[in-house]
């Protein structure tokens, strides 16, 4: 990583209700116990209510009902906006973290689940890559361990994560959300290991499995650039790995 | 890989990419164009588009709303998701954000196809065809079963359904971003398992169109170098695997969409018309055009 670069950023991204929300919040009050607060910004403009203390609120500035009605949108086509908007003053949202960056070890920013922010629009390109010309800026996708027992809804959210890979050219470490409700072993096996995917995807029609199958050695060479962790936003447990996934990251 | 040669060799045209029912030829159904993509990617305003293309060739064609949040529109709404459900409503008496919201109005429309969806589309016949302009939330297209449900249930009911996935063109600016829009466009051809046709739209708002050239039906080989330019070299493997899936299933071409300009419109249909098979049968389609030839198609209008 080029030297001279101050702070972790991680960029929490994953599809709606994954729990970016909930993880920030858990892995917050973590760091806070040990000494180390957080520095959050939240980049969601419908977020009804935040269970931590954001430190920049993209709500402070763009009032995403006004959004609504100003440019005649949905509320898809409004968060998506309000995310421009706001990509195009990032630069003071940089330069108020360059300036915390002496007091801040870690920097989280939480997303809105329009993943398409990430793996289409312009505002998220804009944003990341204003975040890792100044911070050594890591994505941390989240996803829906229970929701992702289903092999399909699993590998829409790998193609997801393989798309923020290339559209921000930033690592990715995939964080097993939920896991209290169910374990990401198996998940996790089934992204190494292609026989057991195969299996999985019986009954599936033959067009959907032949490409599923060949979507896998996609995955396969993705799994092997890929830090992975489960955790619990819910009860805690798994924390603590993240916390040294991220330290880890974080050392370079 | 051999499955996969003998599988490219019939799939040019994006045609057969999905699992075609079988039809006696004398028996045509109604087709439909499944209209889906991000937020604002310009869907809504395709639908009005292939309206008034159609309409002024003398082509009817109904459009659908499936978008409980939409609230303006410039085609005629042949049948209106919002009459069934109202957005705000459900933000009011669910107490859910607009995300949730709509999510609840898609499954109120799931358990609602036998009632409300057969009825709006009781009456249509060979060679109709009708448009779905959707709502621009990606997990209903890449896992959510709303609309899953709802080709099964159109497919099993006869329909020809060909999915229309449209992207805003002015994102694609070199390899990553392009790949990024495939495998968006790849997640909702995996889970709807329908043909499938890929749209970049605003390609008037373009300065250079010559930047979408090498994007439209990309050589793999220059797509696989171009992303090794571009990514660290430890994903070089990566950029390969992915490529050469590409490649295999013919996955990546777009056609592009230049509102602007009629004869972009008419590739644009005719590209969706080869995905299903619509006027294939060339019988057909000659009586119906000296019948409707000279004046427009009335008997659809009755339908609503
Ligand atoms: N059982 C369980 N539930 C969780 C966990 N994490 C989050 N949830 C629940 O999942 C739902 C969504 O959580 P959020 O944290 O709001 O998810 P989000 O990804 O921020 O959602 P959006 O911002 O709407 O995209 C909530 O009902 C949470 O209570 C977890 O670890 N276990
Ligand atoms: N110049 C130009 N503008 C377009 C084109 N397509 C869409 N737009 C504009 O882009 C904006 C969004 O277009 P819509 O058609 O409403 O997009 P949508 O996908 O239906 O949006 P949602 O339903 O909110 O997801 C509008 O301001 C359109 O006028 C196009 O081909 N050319
Ligand atoms: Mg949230
Ligand atoms: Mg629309």
């Amino acid at each position: 990583m080029a030297a001279g670069k101050r702070g972790n950023v991680y960029v929490v991204v994953g599809m709606a209700g994954a729990g970016k929300t909930s993880f920030l919040e858990r892995v917050a009050t973590y760091l806070e116990r040990s000494g180390k607060p957080p520095y959050i910004i939240n980049l969601d403009p419908a977020a009804m209510r935040l269970p931590y203390d954001a430190n920049i609120d993209i709500r402070d500035t763009v009032d995403y009902k006004s959004v609504m009605s100003e440019y005649c949108l949905g509320p898809n086509g409004a968060i998506l906006t309000s995310a421009n908007l706001f990509a195009t003053r990032f630069d003071k949202v940089v330069s108020i973290c360059d300036l915390r960056a002496q007091d801040y070890e870690y920097f989280f920013i939480d997303t809105p689940g329009q993943i398409e922010i990430f793996t289409w629009s312009a505002s998220g390109i804009m944003i990341t890559d204003m975040l890792s010309a100044h911070f050594r800026t890591t994505i941390l996708f989240i996803l829906d361990t229970p929701q992702c027992q289903n092999p399909q809804i699993f590998m829409s959210n790998m193609l997801q994560a393989v798309s923020v890979l290339y559209r921000s050219r930033l690592a990715v470490i995939l964080v097993f959300n939920k896991i209290d409700v169910a374990s990401h072993a198996p998940l996790v096996k089934l992204l190494s290991d292609m026989s057991l995917f195969q299996s999985e995807l019986e009954g599936v029609s033959d067009f959907s499995s032949t490409l599923t199958q060949s979507l896998h050695l996609i995955l396969q060479e993705f799994y092997e650039h890929l830090k992975i962790v489960g955790v619990s936003a819910a009860t805690g447990s798994g924390v603590e790995e993240v916390i040294s996934v991220l330290e880890d990251v974080g050392a370079g | 890989m051999n499955v996969f040669l003998s599988l490219r060799s019939t799939t040019n045209h994006g045609t057969v990419l999905s699992p075609r029912r079988a039809f006696a030829p004398t028996f045509s159904m109604p087709y439909a164009q499944l209209v889906v993509g991000p937020a604002g990617s310009g869907k809504s305003t395709y639908c009005h588009n292939v309206h008034q293309h159609c309409a002024s060739l003398g082509r009817t064609l109904s459009v659908i709303n499936l978008d409980p949040a939409a609230d303006e529109f410039r085609y005629p709404v042949t049948a209106d998701v919002r009459e069934l459900i109202s957005l705000e409503d459900v933000m009011e008496e669910e107490e859910l954000g607009p995300n949730g919201a709509l999510m609840f109005c898609m499954e109120y429309l799931e358990d609602n196809m036998d009632d409300w969806l057969a009825e709006q589309l009781e009456g249509y016949m060979e060679d109709d065809m009708v448009i779905f302009d959707c709502p621009g939330q990606l997990e209903l297209y890449s896992h959510h079963s709303a609309f899953k449900s709802m080709t099964e249930k159109m497919t099993g009911w006869g329909w020809k359904m060909v999915c229309v996935y449209i992207l805003d063109a002015q994102f694609i600016s070199d390899g990553t971003k392009f790949i990024a829009g495939c495998l968006q466009a790849q997640s909702a051809m995996l889970h709807l398992a329908l043909p499938h046709v890929n749209i970049l739209s605003k390609v008037d708002m373009l300065q250079d169109k010559s930047v979408l050239e090498p994007y439209l039906c990309p050589d793999h080989q220059r797509l696989a170098n171009e992303l090794d330019e571009r990514m660290d070299p430890k994903y070089r493997k990566l950029n390969h695997a992915i490529a050469s899936v590409m490649e295999d299933f013919a996955l990546i071409s777009f056609a592009p969409l230049d509102i602007s300009d009629e004869e972009s419109l008419q590739f644009v249909l005719y590209q969706c018309d080869c995905a299903i098979g619509y006027g294939e049968d060339a019988d057909v389609r000659t009586s119906r055009d000296v019948e409707y030839g000279d004046e427009p198609d009335m008997s659809n209008l009755s339908l609503e």
